[in-house]
């Protein structure tokens, strides 16, 4: 984390030069005031008259003085936010560069609320951190050393005070932060699972509507919210011993100063005056380090905070760039084979796809058929690399998929995911997102051959319509066109439909399939589907049952030869058969 | 001449209270600050004896911090003019003093926190109680966002600021008046003189605080700009990656990112100036009494004494109007954030009227002539005609937009209808309890909503008294009995954020298991088996048949396998009916039905 603040070290000397100056100000402007008061107000060397005129001259210093250590407490607030928020910015711009490269396991693993506190919150702690630092540190050191470098220089019975001071002061410090260290992530956990209940409820509104459960929820939450309360008031109320505690013993050593010094005055060790110092030095010594204990506290928040950041930074993309990302050796051409291919997902250890076999020639179409949770989405997954094979190897015009750079394979493929994920921009630019330099007439005809023209259209400003935050102000079967229409523009080589028109009705899925045969001839297609129509008249068709293809071949060989397949088609064709 | 000590505690003040302005709390304008603030203050209401404990602490407090320093100063006096006789005294009072000033800081401090918990807790829980009970239609068209960080953040500020704050502005109040009683009575124009300062003070916090709520206004609205974006590019990291583009959302990141932290300097600048402004003026204060104080005394209105007085009060008169200028900014952000809870307060809830129905549900559902929109002049659903008898099972078919899912919602009364009237058994169902009308009905959504909990919590979300016999039976009739076993743990398998790591089928699955195990008079699965394979779909059809039987289910489905076997099929179109039958009759009839059943089962034209 260090690193980052290399960069920017000439500003955080700045902005310590300056809080110096101004410190040594605040030391200094003390004196001054002792002067109008003595001399100028008590007329001490003048017989107790005022001197108006001593206090007048005075008083301009002292205002000179106090302006310039206001402009270097200002300067130095400048170059401490030059310093820290451009330290800070480069960590967030870091941190986002990473997360952008994680796989999927990787991203799901930190998971997408946890992935935005750090990039927001911890990125403001630890900024404020360094801020505090850069002033703090500076602040309390010169209140600390200087004080107590003056007061040891008066006399030696002051210094015996001020050891004897500063070991409860440490006490009470460390005591407070020991106990409140644990309870700052508590306090995150507990913060999180309100929201998570808040979240819940809001999103799934309707099921605990229908169900009417909004009885439990709320008590859900009561538990929640209590805990939360809890935590929070147990971190208030250790924090609410800190600064009594320092003021008590501050004033007890106010206290054994005035009574110590008194004695040493009465021997004539030292001046009276020297009493009134020890105490503005003391004061100063035991302020700098509550101030010490204020910066203690932004460091252990922060810390924690760094460590978040520090797990995103240190996480290294799962899957990269292969050896060869000069790239293929063939032009493009669309074929895809799978080499017993055998995957499970990171972490647990259970098989989800065994020996996979596939051919695919380029320009043909191979369906996906197969009963939930029996590894089609996985399959399709492999071929752009979003999950790497644990065994056995996938191969797109014939170079194995790991040792390419992976723009240049996924430029190839083009991918609509069972899940559309549309973007809060408007319709056009949802659709153009791989291909920005697209024209409106190509735009348009991917539009079209989506079967999503008529009703982008339809919308007030057609393809200028801005979509609503998670696409919710289309319907399931709009937004899954606009994800269509997005991997139709692109004009990869190979595409991919991931269960892709479930929410479509049959007329538009047919007329889709019906364009996607005659305006994109040449791509090599691969559906997943439910329903046996949509991937009928395939060249080739694959049946995955348990992660294991039993049957593959054209619709008609499948029927004969495969049970699976039969069972399949008849339970889609129930009566149909008969008929 | 005790000046020095007076000094000390007030850096201590500054050494602290210098994170005001800067905590990066935003500083947001109320449109009705009284009213809101007013509100605010019915929370205390039934708080009010911790209120008054807290006074009083706060009180003494004071109390200790004005008499303390002036024994402190009699010390000093003895010391410097040679007389130790009575000195042990003095010191003890003065040791008693500021222990029992110190005791009080401590109470006052686990009191003011209490307090604010107290507060926020029923606050938060006031606003969850009517988010829960908020119609469906107010949650479709309102950011999720937004509504959760009225919760988190504008609560959170809330909870800050009368922790921080509640005992910093009685005890500057406090020591405002006392100290400018005092003041007064030693010299009204040496006090006069004094106030010059807090016109200047006041004068410069409007000018700043102006600005300041400009910029970080500004920032937090680029803040919510930059988790916007991590949020949308995380979530959507599949289309993000498969499209190759990461390089420009770290571009676009960037620009935001960088414009957060141009404004997010100016503004922490502008906070940062307020400590080292504030110090000046308050030397500028004490010049002027001494100045002014000295001519005084030459003119013979005042003794020196007065003088020495004064500046030490005046020391102790800077330091409540600086925190409560900066309170100022404090407390305007948490009236504004406590003005976006009330409106959602405000918001009416769902209808509670209506009765219990008379007698069991038997499950007869009638629209007569319904209309819908969702905005007004846009018909959703026009003259919606339909008698449902008992135990029957009805399909909806149509395309996209032709008004399913808006009838179902209708049903539920999720929203209501323009005109006409949907009756349930005879009875219109705006005249039954949402509970009673709710209870009767289970229903799998379009989208799949699961809970982050346990798997088998997730099951019997509806029927949190189910037996395990009965969990085993719903789970084996919508076939998730797969799905459980798979999971390491079975039942007892924490589905971490909400299920994510399942398959959208497998998602379905348990959502209709959930519903089986509610034993509904009603079933309605809306696109509820889009994501399941065929044949595991007709093995929950067939366990449905024994289910359901006497039992009323509305089905919307695509895929005619679905619907074939229903006992009525209504097709819709643009939100009226325009066949209704069995597959049979609809099929014999030639007509909407007909051609999308050819389009299944023909294939495509090749």
């Amino acid at each position: 984390m260090l690193k980052y603040l290399k960069k920017y070290w000439y500003l955080g000397l700045l902005a310590s030069l300056f809080m110096v100056c101004e410190v040594s100000i605040d030391l200094y402007q003390p004196r001054l005031m002792a002067e109008i008061v003595n001399n100028g107000i008590l007329g001490l060397d003048r017989d107790g008259t005022p001197d108006v005129a001593l206090i007048v001259s005075t008083g301009i210093r002292m205002l000179l003085i106090v302006l310039a250590g206001g402009c270097c407490g200002i300067l130095s607030g400048v170059f401490t936010n030059l310093c820290a928020q451009n330290y800070g910015n480069d960590l967030r711009k870091d941190c986002f560069r990473r997360i952008m490269g994680f796989s999927y396991e990787q991203t799901d693993r930190f998971s997408t609320g946890s992935l935005v506190t750090r990039m927001t919150n911890d990125v403001t702690q630890v900024q404020n951190m360094v801020a505090q630092i850069i002033r703090g540190m500076v602040r309390c050191m010169m209140f600390f050393v200087g004080g107590s470098f003056a007061l040891l220089r008066m006399d030696l019975s002051f210094g015996v005070i001020v050891a004897c001071t500063i070991p409860l002061v440490l006490l009470d410090v460390g005591f407070v932060l020991w106990k409140t260290n644990p309870l700052f992530s508590l306090l995150q956990t507990r913060l999180d699972r309100v929201n998570a209940v808040v979240q819940e409820n809001v999103a799934g509104a309707r099921v605990v509507k229908a169900f009417v459960q909004e009885d439990t929820e709320t008590e859900r939450f009561e538990s929640a919210n209590g805990q939360l309360v809890d935590t929070q008031l147990r971190v208030l109320v250790l924090l609410s011993w800190l600064r009594p505690v320092m003021n008590i013993v501050l004033n007890l050593a106010v206290v054994a100063i005035l009574y110590v010094g008194a004695g040493r005055v009465q021997a004539g060790a030292v001046a009276p005056g020297s009493v009134m110092a020890a105490i503005t030095y003391i004061s100063q010594i035991l302020n700098g380090m509550m101030m010490l204990a204020m910066i203690f506290q932004t460091l252990t928040r922060g810390r924690a905070s760094a460590r978040r950041l520090r797990e995103v930074l240190d996480t290294v993309p799962s899957i990269r760039d292969g050896d060869a990302p000069d790239g293929f050796s063939q032009a493009p051409g669309g074929s895809i084979r799978l080499r017993h291919v055998s995957f499970s997902y990171p972490g647990t250890g259970t098989e989800v796809l065994h020996d996979v076999d596939l051919d695919v020639a380029p320009g043909t179409t191979l369906g996906i058929i197969g009963a939930t949770a029996s590894g089609k989405t996985t399959l399709v997954n492999l071929i752009p690399r979003f999950y790497d094979v644990t065994d056995g190897a996938v191969e797109v015009d014939g170079v194995d998929v790991r040792s390419l750079g992976l723009r240049d394979l996924r430029s190839r493929v083009s991918v609509v995911l069972q899940k559309s994920e549309l973007f809060s921009t408007t319709i056009r630019d949802n659709i153009a997102l791989g291909r920005r330099d697209a024209t409106d007439e190509e735009l348009r005809a991917a539009a079209k051959a989506a079967q999503a023209d008529e009703f982008i259209s339809r919308q007030p400003e057609g393809y200028d319509t801005p979509v609503a935050e998670r696409g919710m102000s289309l319907s399931g079967g709009q937004r899954q066109r606009v994800a269509i229409s997005r991997a139709l523009l692109r004009r990869g080589e190979i595409l991919i439909f991931d269960d892709a028109t479930s929410a479509l009705d049959l007329r538009t899925e047919a007329a889709l399939y019906e364009a996607l045969k005659r305006d994109y001839p040449g791509l090599t297609k691969i559906i997943v589907a439910q329903r046996v129509a949509s991937i009928k008249d395939a060249d080739q068709i694959a049946v995955l049952d348990r992660g294991r293809i039993v049957g593959c071949g054209t619709h008609e060989s499948l029927l004969q030869n495969c049970p699976v397949y039969r069972d399949i088609v008849s339970s889609q064709l129930r009566e149909e058969v008969g008929a | 001449m005790s000046q020095t000590a007076k000094v000390t505690s007030s850096t201590i003040q500054q050494g602290v209270g210098r994170r005001g302005p800067g905590m990066g709390a935003p500083v947001q304008k109320a449109k009705n600050a009284g009213a809101t603030f007013r509100r605010l203050l019915q929370y205390f209401r039934s708080e009010l004896p911790l209120v008054g404990l807290l006074a009083a602490v706060v009180t003494v407090s004071v109390v200790c911090s004005v008499v303390a320093p002036g024994i402190q100063s009699k010390a000093v006096d003895r010391i410097v003019a040679g007389i130790f006789g009575d000195l042990t005294p003095i010191l003890t009072a003065m040791l008693i003093f500021y222990l029992a000033q110190g005791v009080a800081t401590l109470i006052q401090g686990y009191l003011s926190a209490s307090l604010s918990q107290r507060v926020v807790r029923r606050m938060r829980s006031d606003l969850f109680r009517k988010i829960v009970s908020l119609p469906v239609s107010y949650i479709d068209n309102h950011s999720h966002g937004d509504i959760m960080s009225r919760m988190t953040n504008d609560a959170e500020n809330i909870s800050n600021v009368i922790s921080q704050s509640l005992s910093s502005l009685f005890s500057g109040v406090l020591t405002l008046i006392g100290t400018l009683t005092v003041m007064l009575w030693y010299s009204v124009p040496l006090t006069l003189l004094c106030c010059t300062t807090i016109v200047l003070t006041v004068v410069f916090t409007r000018i700043i605080t102006k600005y300041m709520r400009k910029y970080y206004v500004q920032r937090q609205k680029l803040l919510g700009k930059v988790n916007g974006t991590v949020e949308e590019m995380v979530t959507n990291t599949r289309t993000v990656t498969a499209y190759n583009q990461q390089s420009d959302a770290v571009e676009t990141f960037t620009e935001t990112s960088d414009a957060l932290t141009r404004t997010g300097i100016i503004a922490e600048i502008i906070g940062n100036m307020m400590g080292p402004v504030m110090n000046m003026f308050s030397n500028f204060s004490f010049i002027i009494v001494a100045v002014f104080g000295a001519q005084f005394v030459l003119n013979g209105s005042i003794s020196v004494g007065v003088i020495s007085a004064f500046i030490i009060y005046s020391k102790q008169f800077s330091r409540p109007i600086n925190e409560l200028s900066q309170l100022y900014g404090q407390i305007q952000t948490a009236i504004a954030g406590a003005e976006r809870i009330f409106s959602i307060l405000d918001e009416s809830s769902e209808d509670t009227s209506g009765q219990e129905p008379a007698q069991p549900v038997r499950g007869v559902i009638e629209f007569k002539h319904v209309d819908f929109s969702y905005v007004p002049g846009a018909k959703v659903i026009s003259d919606f005609n339909l008698k449902i008898e008992s135990g029957k099972k009805i399909a909806l078919v149509g395309s996209t937009g032709s008004g399913k899912t808006t009838i179902i919602n209708l049903l539920m009364r999720f929203y209501e209808t323009d005109s006409g009237q949907i009756t349930l058994d005879g009875v219109d169902i705006r005249d039954l309890s949402l509970r009673s009308l709710r209870d009767s009905i289970g229903i799998v959504l379009q989208d799949t909503v699961l809970f982050s909990d346990t798997a088998g919590a997730n099951l019997a979300y509806a029927n949190p008294s189910a037996t395990r016999e009965e969990m085993d039976a719903a789970a084996r009739s919508s076939n998730c009995d797969g799905v459980i076993a798979a999971l390491p743990q079975g039942y007892d398998t924490y589905l971490a954020s909400a299920g994510a790591n399942l398959s959208q089928g497998q998602r379905q699955l348990l959502a209709i298991g959930r519903a089986f195990l509610s034993y509904p008079h009603i079933l309605i699965l809306d696109e509820a088996t889009s994501s399941v394979d065929t044949r595991t779909e007709k093995h929950i059809q067939d366990a449905m048949h024994t289910l359901m039987a006497g039992r009323t289910s509305l089905i919307i489905a695509h895929r005619i396998s679905t619907i074939q076997d229903a006992d009525q099929i209504i097709v819709m179109d643009h939100g009226s009916i325009v066949e209704t039958g069995t597959h049979r009759e609809l099929l014999a009839r030639k007509g909407d039905y007909y051609r999308l059943y050819m389009t299944q089962f023909a294939g495509q034209q090749t």
